[in-house]
């Protein structure tokens, strides 16, 4: 039984960076699956240090573009925190509304463009135009308007320095709030559509098997993005300020991505986690659209990712027309200023992607030291677990069969992004 | 090789390519919606793999790099692509000048650094320090910008695939400033780097009340020693200015602010 195989998927395509797949085989089983980020290393947390924080808020979103706002938003919580910076509720609105923007439009990019052509049997989106045109047509639409709300609160869809310690530089007139709500009240019929169609797919079952989710708990009753608690699927819940101890980092040689793991095993992060653990504060059209798609398989399945994309977009343009009515009420607010020079502080939002934590440690106005775990960093291993059991399955079933298309269905599923984690797939029959 | 000949109606083959960077220039062209239609439709992507599996590859018309080269395998990557590349365009401050990842080169703090974030592991291709695209071949055209702009890239590939030259941009971002009627945050004693930094941005962060951080890289003909100058009246220390101007700067800064 010396038979070597390897089976090599480089680059993977649809995500957000450079990697791979390395899966190798021996005597019919996986005996070894890599995941490899093959961007070069570009050590942000060294980047900041001596900077002043708001060269920090302008370095840091350019880990990634894709979910450059949340990262933004992650070292503002963070460095307010440290320099005793309290908004105002009304600044605080205007970050929900930015943040529902990045979901829309990263949901929306990885949902129909990078992982539908998968489940429809296209190379890409624009391939499938010709018989689902509706369908992209309208995408476009939603992603557009996730990168206008992107534009108009960052300052424009990538890398937009509007953002600001304790506010935003400029607000939106009340004339663009009222259009982006029209057009959130216009889009809702289609994601609602999107979850019909969600519904009938047939979402093959090669790679389940048990595993953990991670996801920060909301400062209130509802569903949302953000929080100050780490809350996991073994019911437990930790300070955000404990993170080193809860989510263990490593280095791998195949990855200039760094390595998770929560109780010494491999988690999930993202909008599957973040609907397995909070779906209960989901209410209205998102309470339904989770009702239509959930089924017990969601623990086990990382492909339902994408359906948990699309409960969050419904939950999000209900948002950003909630979040409108409330500002079109008071929709001015003054930039909150720092208290202190000095202080430490660690600010967690859930990216699109799942879970993002920033940490700093401000010294006389200067950065003394800085820490940055993306989602991505925390899901590879996951990845490579469910892969593992895929290839396993697959090959007890004789159905190696376009196996490599199975294995990259499951990395995009959890819509990695490799800039952050600094990439992607490769199989080795042995 | 043999367009001319054979298919006389063969449309201009593009490639994309991502190096190390933030994807945010793939991501504008990604984003452009029905612009990204249109270029799928006049032209053939032999490689985006952001956007599309199974690249074809081969020879290519128009090649659209973006990202610093920072590993031993992206080194000879992008020398591969230039074989079969008949025109290289750099898009973005990475690959332009390096990126942010670049702000601190020549200090030789690279494997220090690298060891700090990382320990002393291996890696199946070795770390390079950030260097931009012209450090390993002959780039034909730059478009700078972090990100790109989807107003610049779009023309540029247009002129491209049709045969001729793309416009240079040669304004700063305080030209773009003055068109938009906003008033100079310098007049305030505010920092601000847009007479330095080369234009083609919409001057959009000083429209939002926030100062030009210098993204889009040094501007050739600006006038660095008396900006710093002005800087350091406003209470700046020069080392800050020195500081602030490298974070975008990379590989380009550095000649033209030697021995301020």
């Amino acid at each position: 039984m010396s038979k070597k195989e390897r089976i090599m998927i480089e680059p993977l395509s649809r995500v957000e960076g450079h990697g791979g797949i390395k899966v190798e085989i021996k005597a019919n089983k996986v005996s070894n699956v890599e995941v490899q980020v093959l961007e070069g290393p570009r050590l942000f947390e060294t980047l900041t240090l001596g900077k002043t924080p708001e060269e920090d808020l302008s370095i840091v979103p350019r880990i990634c573009a894709i979910c450059n706002l949340s990262h933004k938003y992650a070292s503002l919580r963070a460095l307010e925190k440290a320099l005793g910076v309290q908004v105002t509720p009304i600044t605080q609105e205007y970050r929900h509304l930015m943040h529902h923007g990045e979901m829309l439009e990263s949901h929306s990019l990885h949902l129909y463009f990078l992982a539908l052509p998968d489940f429809l049997g296209y190379d890409n989106a624009v391939a499938m135009a010709d018989k689902y045109g509706d369908v992209v047509k309208k995408a476009l639409q939603l992603k557009k308007f996730g990168n206008k709300i992107m534009r108009v609160m960052g300052g424009r869809i990538v890398h937009g320095e509007n953002p600001v310690l304790g506010g935003f530089g400029r607000l939106p007139d009340v004339d663009t709030l009222v259009s982006i709500k029209r057009e959130a009240q216009d889009l809702l019929p289609f994601v609602l559509d999107t979850v019909k169609i969600l519904a009938g797919l047939k979402v093959p079952d090669h790679m389940e098997r048990e595993t953990q989710f991670v996801c920060l708990k909301p400062p209130h009753s509802g569903y949302d993005y953000y929080g100050d608690v780490i809350l996991s699927s073994d019911g437990k819940e930790y300070p955000l300020d404990d993170y080193k101890s809860v989510i263990k980092e490593r280095v791998v040689g195949h990855s200039f991505a760094k390595r998770s793991l929560y109780n010494g095993k491999p988690f999930t992060v993202g909008a599957i986690a973040r609907v397995l653990l909070l779906n209960k504060r989901l209410k209205g059209n998102a309470a339904d659209a989770f009702k239509k798609l959930y089924n017990e398989r969601w623990y086990r399945n990382p492909l339902y990712n994408n359906h948990a994309q699309a409960v969050e977009m419904v939950f999000s343009l209900d948002g950003v027309v909630e979040t409108i009515d409330r500002l079109l009420k008071a929709p001015r607010t003054e930039i909150a200023k720092p208290t202190r020079n000095s202080g430490t502080g660690t600010g967690g939002v859930e990216a699109p992607r799942g879970t993002l934590i920033h940490h700093y440690e401000i010294e006389d106005g200067l950065t003394a030291a800085a820490d940055y775990i993306t989602p991505t960093a925390m899901f590879l291993d996951d990845i490579e677990a469910f892969i593992k059991t895929s290839g396993d399955s697959l090959l007890a079933k004789k159905q190696t069969e376009g196996i490599e298309l199975q294995f990259e269905m499951i990395a995009r599923a959890f819509d990695p992004c490799i800039s952050c984690s600094a990439h992607l797939v490769t199989v080795d029959w042995k | 090789m043999t367009t001319g000949d054979q298919k006389t109606t063969q449309k201009p083959r593009i490639g994309v390519y991502g190096f190390t960077g933030c994807a945010g220039d793939q991501l504008i062209i990604v984003h452009t919606e029905d612009d990204l239609l249109k270029l799928f439709g006049a032209t053939e992507i032999r490689s985006f793999v952001m956007a599309s599996s199974r690249p074809p590859e081969g020879e290519i018309d128009v090649a659209l790099i973006e990202g610093s080269i920072s590993t031993a395998e992206e080194k000879e990557h992008i020398q591969e692509i230039r074989k079969r590349a008949k025109i290289l365009v750099a898009i973005g401050n990475c690959a332009v000048s390096g990126g942010p990842q670049a702000m601190y080169t020549g200090d030789g703090t690279f494997d220090s650094r690298l060891e700090a974030v990382y320990g002393t592991s291996t890696f199946v291709t070795d770390p390079l320090e950030a260097t931009p695209v012209d450090a390993h071949v002959t780039v034909d055209y730059y478009l700078p910008g972090c990100p790109i702009d989807a107003d610049d890239i779009f023309p540029l590939v247009s002129r491209l695939i049709h045969g001729a030259s793309p416009e240079p941009f040669p304004h700063p971002v305080c030209h773009e400033c003055k068109l938009n009627e906003v008033r100079c945050l310098l007049l305030d004693k505010k920092f601000c780097l847009g007479p330095i930094t080369a234009g083609g941005c919409g001057a959009i962060c000083p429209l939002h009340n926030v100062s030009c951080v210098g993204c889009w890289g040094p501007q050739a003909d600006g006038n660095f020693k008396e900006h710093f100058t002005l800087l350091e009246s406003f209470g700046i220390t020069r080392d800050e200015v020195r500081r602030r101007v490298r974070n975008y700067g990379g590989h380009k800064i550095l000649g033209f602010v030697k021995g301020l």
